[in-house]
């Protein structure tokens, strides 16, 4: 009566035995899975203890249970919020952008027959993405500079197309396209790897098929590449929309208290609270780190059945 | 049974992989953690001590501190960049010397741990220290460096130290000879937690003379703010720009408008007290006004467009800079032995050389400032505080006052250590001879001196440069060495008289419980709001009634319970 059965498609009977029995009789593998549990347990899960301090008062020789405090004050910090809708702002602008940019240059690449000037451009336009931030960062704040170093400021006025020079890093109007362009041009290459793999894929004989048809170049893209890269174009959407709020590093090194406004994320958020508070409290930043993780968590979820949907298989 | 042998070897395998993984990364850890202590504390002579005699030594001062005689064995100090002996710098040799020389005079060692953050994040650091660590931890203070503005805002914590019994039973009380530096800073109920020995100093307004003779324009015609603005335009042409300063204003650290005095005025853009009351500056007519200055000074192109960006170190490099092309004619820092760091740098740069120490000028005051104010700002001095482990027992406490403040300030070995750094590392009384930049005819200086005479040594890192001081400016010092050890610098004492001549004490920094709580985000929307009135984007009148709109309620809150504390 203790057994229970289970019957495969194929109509086999399997026998399953109780819990304890099996473990039993798979305690070679257990016993190989225990480091490996411990360590998970200890490296990932034992820190994640450290969201409790978003129900307490942790400041200086204070570590005092304050309940819900923080999440209220959260929800009713103006610049909490502005820092959410930003975040969300940025990332889903980057991510269609930088995906789109990427698929645009990929079909282009595809489309070149000069083998060796489609290896030069492809490793030309990958190297961005192995330079650090910080100086990316710092070679777009020299160009876009004010100052007599700033390259294209000096160029737009030796050409007479302005006479005062444009603070692109410093204008809310201008900032958000400045961010734009700086990742197009760092992240495009890297971006297109994917793409590039998906159209060397594609069946030539649906290329030939057009061929026979009549089909112009410009038609084969159209009706031929674009299709085959749709569902890759989905996915790689979907796997990034689950991070759209892991936002930091590039914002970060680019910004400025005069375009917090429209650059602020909710990183740099959490990091000012943080190191650049007179005193700070760590209880509230955990809060505000405990909400993120929170939206990120559900925004993993959807973006699984999402992927479900689409291509049969999730993403986690 | 082949099958269990494997996965039993298998996994034994994978937890003596993962055992001796965990047992390189816990001597990772714990090596990195030495390291780490180690860069922090400067090449501190004890950093072979193994972690578990430190573990004892720490354990051997908690109970210590239940018994009056407390013994204390190791020194944990954290400190700013004012400490120029750094480890690059023979901290090293300061550190053995130090230890020897307070260990002789408490009769038992004592083993001296620096900590010595990067400048300018010291402040987020501290704040990192005191409110993850506790003491007893290796990177936990026992004393620290504090600005007059950290020390008003931890003061009221409970984490410091009252010493002002200490303080008031030290032996170079009788030496003292500006008694009112830390007496002022008592609270009203008169506990101290912190000790200034030296006084604040302040920063006045250098103009470089080969700009000033190019333009035709003497130092002592410069009288008002109209005759500073023109002598900016003057300056400003062909890539070269009239001033720079690290920000139009530098809210989050007090006297906040130091940098550009000539604008700013009589304007304080903080909380203050006038008139025996507690009022906000930033809300003033006269923060209006400076406002609209500096706007119309960034307009006509006088004042850098780098000052919203620059840090102190960037813009006084870029002042010095070898290519004077792009560079400005007025920099308002430091007084004192800065005046000699400036000249310096612009003689190791190249610039005007054959000025020698007379190339730069130091701008008296403008009318409008002492009309206002009196004088350039004299800081509120930065303090030594020590903390307090809360144990409602004196012991440990008392122990740090006499190991680290009582000896620095016995006007004798330690003290001389705190001023010029290491004897035979940074100065020396032993007769020598050295030359600077021997390969440089017109920068080549020869030095001589006879055994017994005191005289700075070549800087650890660079021999071509003069050391100059430790951290305590003898200048400044408020009970001044007796061994007899003066660096007579002619051009720092030129600094110093004139600073001394010019200069008034700056308000007091205010200090409230909800004051501390938004003081930072207030700092950034501050900066924020001037930065865009400065660019032309905001009036001034404007960015007041947007601080207004956001902050009226909490300021009427902090002014509240600062008026109501008097």
């Amino acid at each position: 009566m203790g057994k229970t059965q289970k019957v495969t498609s194929t109509g086999k009977v399997i026998n399953k035995k109780p819990l304890k029995t099996r473990i039993w009789n798979n305690r070679g593998f257990y016993l190989m899975f225990l480091p490996i549990f411990i360590y998970v347990l200890i490296i990932f899960y034992w820190p994640m203890l450290g969201i409790r301090y978003s129900f307490y008062d942790y400041t200086l020789k204070k570590i005092q249970f304050v309940g819900f405090k923080h999440f209220e004050k959260m929800f009713s910090d103006a610049e909490f919020w502005r820092a959410f809708v930003n975040t969300l702002e940025l990332s889903i602008t980057k991510l269609l952008i930088t995906t789109f940019t990427a698929v645009i240059v990929s079909v282009f690449i595809n489309e070149m027959t000069n083998l060796f000037a489609k290896k030069v451009l492809q490793t030309v336009i990958y190297l961005p993405h192995f330079m650090s931030w910080t100086v990316t960062a710092a070679v777009f704040t020299l160009f876009l500079s004010t100052s007599s170093t700033g390259f294209i400021n000096e160029t737009l006025k030796s050409w007479g197309l302005i006479t005062q020079s444009i603070d692109f890093m410093h204008d809310t109007k201008l900032w958000r396209g400045v961010y734009y362009v700086v990742n197009i041009w760092k992240e495009t290459g890297w971006g297109t790897v994917i793409f590039l793999a998906t159209l060397a894929g594609i069946n030539p004989e649906l290329y030939e098929a057009a061929d026979i048809d009549g089909a112009t170049r410009l038609q084969k893209i159209w009706y031929v590449t674009v299709p085959e890269l749709a569902n890759t174009i989905i996915i790689v959407l979907i796997l990034n929309l689950a991070k759209v709020l892991n936002l930091f590093e590039s914002v970060f090194v680019m910004y400025n208290n005069r375009v917090f406004e429209v650059s602020d994320v909710i990183s740099t958020y959490i990091y000012r609270k943080t190191f650049l508070t007179a005193i700070p409290n760590y209880g509230y930043t955990t809060a505000v780190g405990l909400f993120k993780s929170l939206v990120g968590c559900f925004l993993v979820v959807v973006c699984n059945r999402a992927s479900k949907k689409i291509r049969g298989r999730g993403i986690i | 049974m082949k099958k269990k042998l494997l996965s039993i070897l298998l996994s034994a395998t994978m937890a003596i992989s993962l055992t001796a993984c965990g047992g390189s990364n816990n001597n990772s850890e714990s090596t990195t953690s030495n390291d780490t202590t180690e860069a922090a504390s400067e090449t501190e002579a004890a950093a072979s001590t193994e972690e578990s005699g430190e573990t004892a030594e720490a354990e051997t001062q908690e109970s210590g501190s239940e018994t009056s005689d407390y013994e204390l064995t190791d020194l944990y100090i954290t400190v700013d960049g004012t400490l120029t002996a750094n480890v690059d710098n023979g901290q090293d040799a300061f550190v053995e010397q130090w230890q020897n020389a307070v260990s002789e005079k408490l009769g038992h060692s004592v083993t001296l741990h620096i900590n010595q953050p990067e400048h300018s994040g010291y402040k987020d650091n501290v704040a990192q220290l005191l409110t993850t660590g506790e003491p007893g931890d290796g990177q936990y203070p026992d004393a620290l460096i504090m600005s007059a503005t950290m020390l008003k805002q931890y003061q009221t914590t409970g984490i410091l130290w009252n010493m002002a019994d200490a303080y008031a039973n030290a032996e170079f009380q009788s030496r003292i000879t500006l008694p009112l530096i830390n007496e002022n800073m008592k609270t009203a109920s008169g506990e101290l937690y912190g000790f200034a020995p030296t006084y604040g100093n302040g920063c006045v307004t250098y103009v470089k003379q080969s700009w000033l003779d190019e333009a035709g324009i003497t130092a002592d015609s410069i009288k008002t703010f109209d005759d500073y603005y023109n002598m900016l335009k003057a300056f400003t042409k062909d890539g070269k720009t009239g001033v720079i300063a690290a920000g139009f204003g530098k809210f989050d650290e007090a006297p906040y408008i130091n940098y550009m005095p000539e604008f700013w005025q009589g304007a304080y853009p903080a909380i203050y007290q006038k008139d025996g009351k507690w009022i906000d500056g930033f809300q003033e007519q006269a923060t209006v006004d400076a406002l609209a200055r500096l706007a119309q000074g960034y307009a006509d192109g006088v004042i850098d467009t780098d000052t919203e960006e620059a840090s102190t170190k960037t813009a006084r490099e870029k002042w010095f800079s070898n290519d004077q092309s792009t560079s400005e004619g007025v920099f308002t820092y430091w007084a004192g032995t800065w005046l000699r760091t400036l000249t310096d740098n612009l003689d190791k740069n190249d610039v005007d050389t054959d000025l020698g120490d007379d190339r730069l000028v130091q701008l008296a005051p403008i009318q409008e400032i002492k009309d206002t104010w009196g004088g350039y700002l004299n800081r509120e001095a930065p303090v030594w505080v020590i903390t307090d482990d809360g144990d409602g027992d004196n012991s440990r406490e008392q122990a740090i006052f006499d190991a680290l403040l009582e000896t620095m300030l016995d006007g004798d070995k330690v003290q001389t250590l705190w001023t010029y750094g290491a004897e035979d590392v940074h100065w020396s009384t032993k007769a020598e001879e050295f030359v600077l930049n021997a390969d440089d005819p017109e920068k080549k200086a020869e030095y001589s001196y006879a055994d017994g005479e005191f005289h700075l040594k070549q800087s650890p890192n660079d021999a071509n440069t003069l050391w100059k001081k430790n951290l305590l400016d003898p200048v400044l010092v408020i009970a001044p060495l007796t061994n007899g050890f003066v660096d007579t610098d002619p051009l720092v004492e030129k600094g110093n008289k004139f600073f001394t001549e010019n200069c008034v004490d700056a308000p007091s920094a205010a200090s409230s419980e909800t004051l501390t709580e938004v003081e930072a985000d207030l700092a950034t929307d501050k900066t924020t709001l001037v930065n865009e009135v400065v660019a032309g984007k905001k009036t001034p009148e404007d960015a007041i009634a947007e601080y207004q709109s956001k902050w009226a309620d909490t300021i009427d809150q902090i002014l509240e319970e600062l008026n109501s504390a008097e």
